[in-house]
């Protein structure tokens, strides 16, 4: 039905995990799990399926010796994002 | 959240629903600018209070190299405890104003221990304009009208110290300090409790 908009940010997780990334410049996995409330093996494959796509940049590390994973938006992502706002109008204004 | 398909119209709704929700989440509060504001004016206010019992010699650089670096370190413990407790994300914004508010702070703890001599007069005006900036930044950056037009009146306080005699140079600063630091952050803390209610 929706075939000019990007399967990989049309699903409700994935975009919003995109649209949070798009207003800070980097978080980690419990900020946007709080923020999304999803589980963290949900919000994982999807983190795992923007990661694949090159949206998004994962980097696993330390901090206070607890594992940390900071996540951050792609300039592929950005764009994917950029040109999914533009599909959507279209599909909500029709010319 | 489920990990669904959406309408065009949903999908709009939640991207700009989640933007607003995660700006909403790291905005500033207006604790910092009123402990400096509160800061400087003990320190000058201090200051004119040594002259006036005749210990300003004895007192005063210790007075001020102790008080303006612990206001540097409460700063710093501060934020990262912020950060921390809050597990609020790195934004632009945010990255901008640390930045430019360690880079003024340092030149004006320099400034001061270092070349307040060389500054001679233009002490005072030179450090006013160095807070103006700041101040005017940071209203900018979270767009917080009542700091940047703080920002500007302490700017044009700077301004006007030029044409002013020096002894009058510590009065500006705390009329700036009131100004520029303390009635925007009392404004900011009630525009966000407002928010929040």
């Amino acid at each position: 039905m929706f075939k000019d908009l990007d399967p990989i940010l049309h699903s409700q997780l994935r975009l919003s995990i995109v649209s949070i990334l798009m207003s800070v410049e980097e978080t980690n996995f419990s900020y946007l799990k709080e923020e999304t409330n999803a589980t963290s093996g949900n919000l994982s494959i999807q983190i795992k399926k923007l990661q694949d796509a090159g949206y998004i940049k994962v980097k696993k590390s330390f901090k206070d010796n607890y594992p940390n994973t900071s996540v951050s938006i792609t300039k592929i992502g950005i764009e994917a994002f950029e040109k999914y706002v533009n599909n959507l109008k279209h599909y909500i204004h029709p010319k | 959240m489920e990990n669904s398909t959406l309408t065009p119209e949903q999908s709009l709704l939640l991207i700009s629903k989640t933007i607003e929700e995660t700006k909403k989440r790291f905005k500033e509060n207006g604790h910092l600018f009123i402990f400096w504001g509160g800061l400087i004016l003990v320190v000058i206010g201090s200051q004119y209070m040594l002259e006036f019992f005749q210990l300003h010699k004895v007192f005063d650089i210790a007075w001020t190299s102790i008080l303006f670096p612990l206001g540097g370190i409460y700063t710093y413990i501060y934020v990262k405890k912020k950060v921390k407790k809050m597990n609020m994300p790195v934004t632009v914004i945010g990255n901008n104003l640390k930045h430019i508010t360690w880079i003024i702070g340092m030149n004006l703890m320099i400034m001061g221990f270092l070349f307040s001599d060389k500054l001679g007069d233009a002490n005072g005006p030179v450090f006013i304009i160095l807070f103006s900036i700041m101040i005017l930044v940071s209203g900018l950056s979270i767009k917080f009208k009542p700091m940047t037009v703080g920002g500007i009146l302490v700017n044009l306080i700077g301004l006007l110290c030029f044409i002013l005699h020096p002894m009058y140079y510590g009065y500006s600063i705390m009329l700036a300090a009131i100004v520029g630091f303390i009635i925007p952050g009392i404004l900011l803390n009630i525009a966000n409790k407002k928010e929040n209610v």
